[in-house]
């Protein structure tokens, strides 16, 4: 009880400060193994963008927006597991890539890895830094309590 | 307008942006429908009006589960102004008399206007939001841009420099707006159209909903303290 209402003070005493700095970003990658111990030949960005969004999808999504606003808890979940790490926001970004793997019909490998790549500016050059790689884990492993 | 008025269109408006919100989570899984659906159902008898004050305190109670459930906000400044708004009202429902009911809404509007003064304030005394290389970075390797064509406004470095210096001028001049009703409803107008434009270019639809809950608390108070019959 005192943890959740250690999360609820910030919001009844906000600080307002959107946006004071653009830190480095994260992006979520994953790739899928057919056994525990295999090296991950491929990774692929989770849920990269779309080229173009239509001024009509645009205005859907003031409503429904429900795949975006769940990306961008995935990008808190990245920032929590660099700020401090917790199980909790591993599990998180590791039930959301299944669940979604599921939903696309991605079925034949049974393990899968995800990390996070943060890109930077340094200068007038954009950098990528790997920060973080989750335990390689059955698709299938009971979940924290995530998306199912 | 009165504070029972402003009061009650709160809850109307916070009953459908949490009605919004929650029906985005019935596609995720049974846990987190066995919390929003609830919810829904809570909004609803907010929405008519059926024992505001209890309905508002359950969903405070739910609103704590939903924060352990995540381990903090799902949708960041969103919903840290969802429950300043919710638990300011369940609040100021509790309050046992008039006074105490106003200093608890006031405290919102208060809350509202620093949200915006307080970001225009850590924005100004920014070097890199002064030059526009902020905003550059937000459209050019931020995770929010909601298209990959929307990161070519990186390279329009005169028009981001303009539209920051749009947006900082914009917080910082609005606790101004105040003393001016016509003043404040083109400043609400302005605002609501920046959130807008925060949905449409980064997909921060929550935000819209959520900040519109808390101008009647603002209207309120300018109606209560700068404007003399």
């Amino acid at each position: 009880m005192f943890h959740t209402l250690k999360l609820l003070l910030p919001a009844l005493i906000p600080s307002w400060r959107f946006f004071d700095e653009i830190g480095p970003s994260p992006r979520i990658e994953f790739a899928l193994l057919a056994k525990q111990d295999d090296e991950p030949a491929a990774w692929a960005e989770f849920r990269p963008r779309p080229t173009h969004i239509s001024v009509k999808t645009m205005l859907r999504r003031m409503v429904w927006n429900p795949r975006w606003n769940e990306t961008l808890f995935m990008v808190s979940c990245a920032e929590r597991l660099m700020d401090k790490p917790t199980q909790h926001s591993d599990s998180e970004i590791f039930d959301r890539i299944c669940a979604e793997l599921s939903r696309a019909g991605e079925g034949a490998a049974a393990f899968l890895v995800f990390r996070l790549v943060y890109i930077s500016r340094n200068g007038t050059v954009l950098e990528k830094e790997i920060t973080y790689i989750s335990r390689p884990r059955p698709r299938s492993e009971p979940r924290a309590g995530a998306a199912q | 307008m009165s504070l029972d008025q402003a009061m009650r269109l709160t809850e109307i408006m916070l009953a459908l942006a949490f009605l919004q919100q929650s029906v985005e989570h019935l596609i995720a899984g049974r846990r987190e429908i066995m919390l929003f659906a609830p919810r829904m159902a809570l909004c609803v008898l907010l929405l008519i009006g059926v024992q505001a004050p209890l309905v508002c305190l359950g969903l405070s109670a739910l609103a704590l589960a939903i924060l352990k459930r995540f381990n903090g906000p799902y949708n960041g400044g969103s919903d840290r102004m969802s429950l300043l708004i919710l638990f300011s009202l369940t609040l100021a429902e509790f309050m046992p008399n008039q006074r105490l009911q106003e200093y608890v809404f006031g405290y919102l509007a208060l809350q509202l206007v620093l949200s915006y003064f307080i970001s225009g304030y850590v924005k100004v005394v920014n070097p890199q939001w002064r030059s526009g290389r902020a905003l550059q970075d937000v459209f050019e390797f931020s995770a929010y841009p909601v298209s990959e064509g929307l990161r070519q406004w990186a390279k329009h470095p005169r028009i981001l420099w303009a539209a920051s210096w749009g947006v900082i001028s914009f917080e910082l001049v609005f606790p101004l707006t105040i003393f001016s009703q016509p003043g404040l409803i083109i400043g609400l107008i302005v605002a609501g159209s920046f959130h807008f434009s925060n949905a449409c270019f980064f997909g921060l639809n929550r935000f819209f909903w959520i900040w519109l809950c808390a101008y009647p608390s603002i209207l309120w108070l300018q109606d209560r303290a700068f404007v003399f019959a």
